[in-house]
């Protein structure tokens, strides 16, 4: 086995510089949980299956277990904790709730994180659009139905 | 302020859960988002191999690696096997490993890389078994034993054994022989079905800590008092010195039932003198634990006068219940009476056997072996409606039980709703309408028992008139114990939003069985609605003093205490609460009797697992709509209609995402996941790309409409279970229609695209 490389990296996360001495191998998902300590963005798979594990890098959509933390130097890391707009739910949050598309939760951080992306990018979806925008997501709870409602509501809505 | 009945009838409210700002935001914890001061991580070593003694184990080099704090096998834990049903389970491989997942040692290192390497570095030498994979071979008198010590092995009464037999189970009823030599038209259908996995999205985590002699363990378990249970065995420790907390559940399906790894961590933090966590991979998750949907083989005959009256029905299953029983042991009844069906079958003769295998072990999954039964059944009901030149809906609406009706284990059925189903889901998927000869709508019905069992509560109301449901129940996502809080606020004329909830601590509250089948609002909200109810009475005694009234006439509504008649005569909760909190607090706990089983005539069961009559019986149709490429063999889901009878329904709309998961979840099981095996038993599709979920882009649209039926024994308000109910008869209405496109079923789940269109290509060479 070799030796680990530790290396001084500052991370950008939710808008704060986060100095931190880590592995050069490590993944960012695990930089974030484990040395930055935001534990809202979930590990579900390790191999880019599952999309729980979804941040945003200066806005687009990465599973941030398959990207290095060194390679996030330099660019915005969004996580599911900085989506709050100061204590007030985001719209989607909300939305996700009163749709009923939250039950388990595990997944709703990087469905979040998609669905960001997605009205950032698109922001009047067709319903069509939005299945695909968030098929990087697996939810097993939802069955998606009340998911979309709420990410169509969000776009309806703003 | 108004005075209104007890239970006002209001709008029912948009539900938000109490616990989804903590999922939304990402302020949540599951059990892996824990850690503690001195933490060491835990791997195991698998056997990797399906059968095969041990003929060698050497921990020496392991053990002695830096950064290893304990290594443990078999020799260092109590000699205890274990299993509900048969007890043919240790914590540790000891002489023979049965399948892949089997854990030979465990490990825990100040990291995760260094336990990996430890646990690389044990050596394990193995003389090879031979490998038993095949139902039918396994069930030979001659087959090689998985278990070659079964017969020492103890058991629960009731199940009945024979070598790799691990629980039979019989329906007879009637003399299905005669009335089938007597019968104008029989016919038989052969149908298998493959494993598959609950595949919930959060990998279990265990984190152990111990202080003096008592250890607590936060753990990612659907079944807190099940683990608990499952640890004191083992480890021979009495409940009360074993606390386990479950953080938030990352979803379960049945995967999380049952005791999994509570006690290998819990004992290695003992010999550490650390706290210790553990938290599976996503390949461990499909390889190791004792819950995998079981396959099956299905064979079903069934006798028919030529008006398509049913006369006859017998049946032979075999259940593969993999190398240990796990909670298992009831499938064997569970999966005859789903073979049985909902049906007025007046001549019943099925036999069903839990076989034995070196595959990973089966346990309880979302309805467990419905599904599958329900797949083969209902096929089998187009094949015979076809016989008889019936179309399948009349068919089925002549045969179903029906309220007053006897079903095939000789249970009379009190107020149901399935023909309503029927007629509901096929209105709303517009059945009968003209389609292009690509597409069809098939149509299956399904049941489900609701589950009858002890459960406990406390409910308080603290001096500033704010509520606190205290409750064993458990959260696995459905929203079951968010919704208590609606029953304890109706219960005390308060609001949801006046209770917080603390669930899931087996130290803090009374039993329960956990988020396992679907019995959770069912006895657990019997139990609070019990415990509100005693503070219901304190509040009418206080009332009563202060406004000089009788507690007779006190009413409880929009958080007041108010003399019936008298609007004017008001006091509200909260300062009632203030009083009581100087005097006799308001302390309510809750339990009642659960419903007995109903009773049954004319039948007999061997093997009876309990499962032989349905407690307040659920029912279901649901009518698919399917579009095929012929060409590819690739169906695609184009719409669902379901139509559910589950009692009333206290929460609309997480009863909607309790329907719409179970129903894409059963898109799955028809199409997409089923777990393929190597010639060794060894899993060829343990990772979420290979084993195909359901995506967003997958998802149909899901109209669901609920049969709301007052039926005796059912829960709180007549409500009865939901949560698997709707992944019973998905699967089997996706076979309907797939069968009317290509003018055959597909006899193999899941009806992958080869198999679609191997059967396509078998139908036109026909």
């Amino acid at each position: 086995m070799s030796e680990s490389i530790d290396r001084d990296l500052t991370l950008s996360v939710n808008g704060i510089a986060y100095p931190v001495s880590v592995d050069t191998s490590r993944n960012l998902l695990s930089v974030i949980r484990t040395e930055i300590g935001l534990t809202g963005t979930k590990e579900g798979c390790d191999d880019c299956e599952c999309g729980a594990c979804m941040v945003l890098l200066d806005g687009q959509p990465v599973n941030s277990c398959s990207y290095l933390a060194a390679q996030a130097v330099g660019r915005e890391i969004t996580t599911i904790e900085g989506v709050m707009d100061g204590q007030e739910l985001h719209p989607l949050q909300r939305n996700l709730l009163e749709e009923g598309g939250v039950q388990c939760g595990f997944c709703t951080p990087g469905m979040i994180m998609s669905a960001t992306a997605l009205l950032a990018r698109t922001p009047s979806p067709s319903d069509e659009e939005i299945r695909i925008g968030l098929s990087g997501n697996l939810c097993r709870c939802t069955g998606y139905a009340k998911i979309i409602a709420a990410v169509r509501r969000t776009a309806d809505e703003s | 302020m108004t005075v209104t009945e007890p239970h006002p009838a209001r709008p029912a409210p948009r539900f938000v859960r109490a616990d989804g700002p903590d999922k939304v935001t990402g302020s949540g914890r599951y059990t892996a988002d824990l850690s503690l001061t001195g933490v060491l991580a835990a791997k195991f070593r698998y056997a990797d191999v399906s059968h095969a003694r041990i003929t060698r184990l050497d921990v020496s080099a392991a053990r002695a690696m830096p950064g290893v704090m304990s290594v443990l096998t078999a020799a260092d834990v109590p000699d205890v096997r274990f299993g509900p049903f048969v007890q043919d389970r240790t914590l540790f491989a000891t002489d023979v490993v049965r399948f892949e997942g089997e854990i030979i040692a465990a490990v825990a290192a100040t990291t995760a890389e260094i336990a990996q390497r430890a646990a690389d570095a044990i050596v394990v030498e193995f003389e090879p078994l031979p490998v038993v994979t095949d139902l039918e071979a396994s069930l030979a008198t001659d087959a090689p034993l998985v278990h070659g010590d079964w017969a020492d092995y103890g058991s629960a009464e009731v199940v009945v054994r024979d070598r790799n037999d691990a629980s039979f189970s019989s329906i007879t009823k009637g003399d299905a022989a005669a009335a089938m030599a007597g019968a104008d038209v029989v016919v038989s259908s052969r149908y298998v079905a493959d494993g598959c996995h609950a595949a919930p999205i959060e990998p279990r985590a265990v984190l152990a800590q111990w202080e003096g002699d008592k250890v607590t363990i936060w753990t990612s378990t659907q079944v807190p008092f099940d683990a608990r249970a499952g640890v004191c065995e083992t480890l021979k420790l009495p409940a009360n010195r074993v606390r386990i907390i479950v953080p938030h559940l990352g979803g379960g399906f049945g995967g999380k039932c049952g005791f999994h790894y509570e006690a290998h961590i819990a004992a290695l933090a003992r010999a550490a003198k650390r706290p210790v966590r553990l938290v599976f991979s996503r390949r461990e998750e499909f390889l190791a634990p004792d819950r995998r949907r079981e396959g099956m083989i299905i064979d079903i005959t069934t006798g028919m006068r030529t008006d398509g009256t049913i006369i006859a029905r017998s049946g032979w299953i075999a259940i593969d219940n993999g190398a240990y029983t796990a909670d298992a042991g009831f499938f064997s009844q569970l999966a005859a009476m789903h073979v049985a069906g909902p049906y007025r079958v007046p001549n019943v003769s099925i036999e069903a056997h839990l076989v034995y295998t070196n595959h990973q072990p089966s346990g309880s999954v979302r309805a467990p072996t419905a599904p599958q039964a329900c797949w083969a059944l209902e096929s089998h009901t187009d094949e015979l409606a076809k016989a008889v030149g019936l179309e399948p809906v009349a068919f089925r609406k002549l045969n179903a039980v029906d309220t007053g009706a006897e079903g095939p284990s000789g249970q009379t059925y009190d107020e149901i709703g399935l023909q309503q189903c029927i007629d509901a889901a096929t209105a709303n998927a517009g059945y009968g309408q003209e389609l292009p000869d690509d597409e069809a709508i098939g149509v299956a019905i399904g049941w489900w028992p609701s589950f009858s069992v002890p459960s406990g509560a406390y409910v308080k109301i603290d001096g500033d008139g704010s509520g606190q449901i205290i409750t064993g129940a458990q959260e696995c996502g459905t929203g079951a114990v968010m919704t208590l809080r609606q029953l304890a606020a109706d219960e005390l004329g308060m609001a949801a939003e006046d209770f917080q909830l603390v669930y899931q601590d087996t130290s803090v509250a009374p039993y329960d069985m956990g988020a396992t089948g679907s019995q959770t609002l069912f006895n657990n909200g019997r139990a609070v609605v019990n415990a509100a109810g005693q503070i219901a009475e304190q509040l009418r005694k206080l009332a009563a003093d202060h406004l000089e009234a009788s507690p007779d006439d006190i009413v409880l509504a929009d958080g007041h205490a108010s003399v019936a008649g008298t609007p004017t005569a008001t006091v509200s909760i909260a300062e009632l609460a203030g009083i009581a909190s100087g005097g006799e607090l308001l302390i309510g706990h809750g339990s009642g009797q659960p419903p007995g089983p109903p009773p049954l005539v004319g039948s007999t069961c061997v093997g009876d697992l309990g499962m032989a009559a349905f407690v307040a019986p659920q029912f279901s149709c649901h009518a698919v709509r399917v579009k095929l490429d012929r060409d590819t063999g690739v169906a695609r889901v184009l719409a669902v209609s379901t139509a559910h009878d589950s009692g009333t329904i206290i929460n609309e709309l997480g009863a909607l995402g309790q329907v719409e998961g179970g129903v894409l979840m059963g898109i799955g099981q028809a199409l997409t996941e089923g777990t393929t095996y190597d010639d060794q038993g060894k899993q060829r599709n343990a990772a979420m790309l290979e084993y195909k979920l359901q995506t967003c882009a997958d998802a149909p649209p899901i109209n669901t409409h609920f049969v709301q039926i007052a039926t005796p024994d059912a829960g709180p308000r007549g409500a009865k279970g939901l949560a698997e109910a709707p992944n019973v008869a998905t699967a089997a209405a996706i076979s309907n229609a797939l069968a009317a496109i290509i003018g055959r079923p597909v006899r193999r789940l899941p009806m992958t695209a080869e198999r679609v269109w191997e059967t396509l290509n078998e139908e036109a060479a026909r």
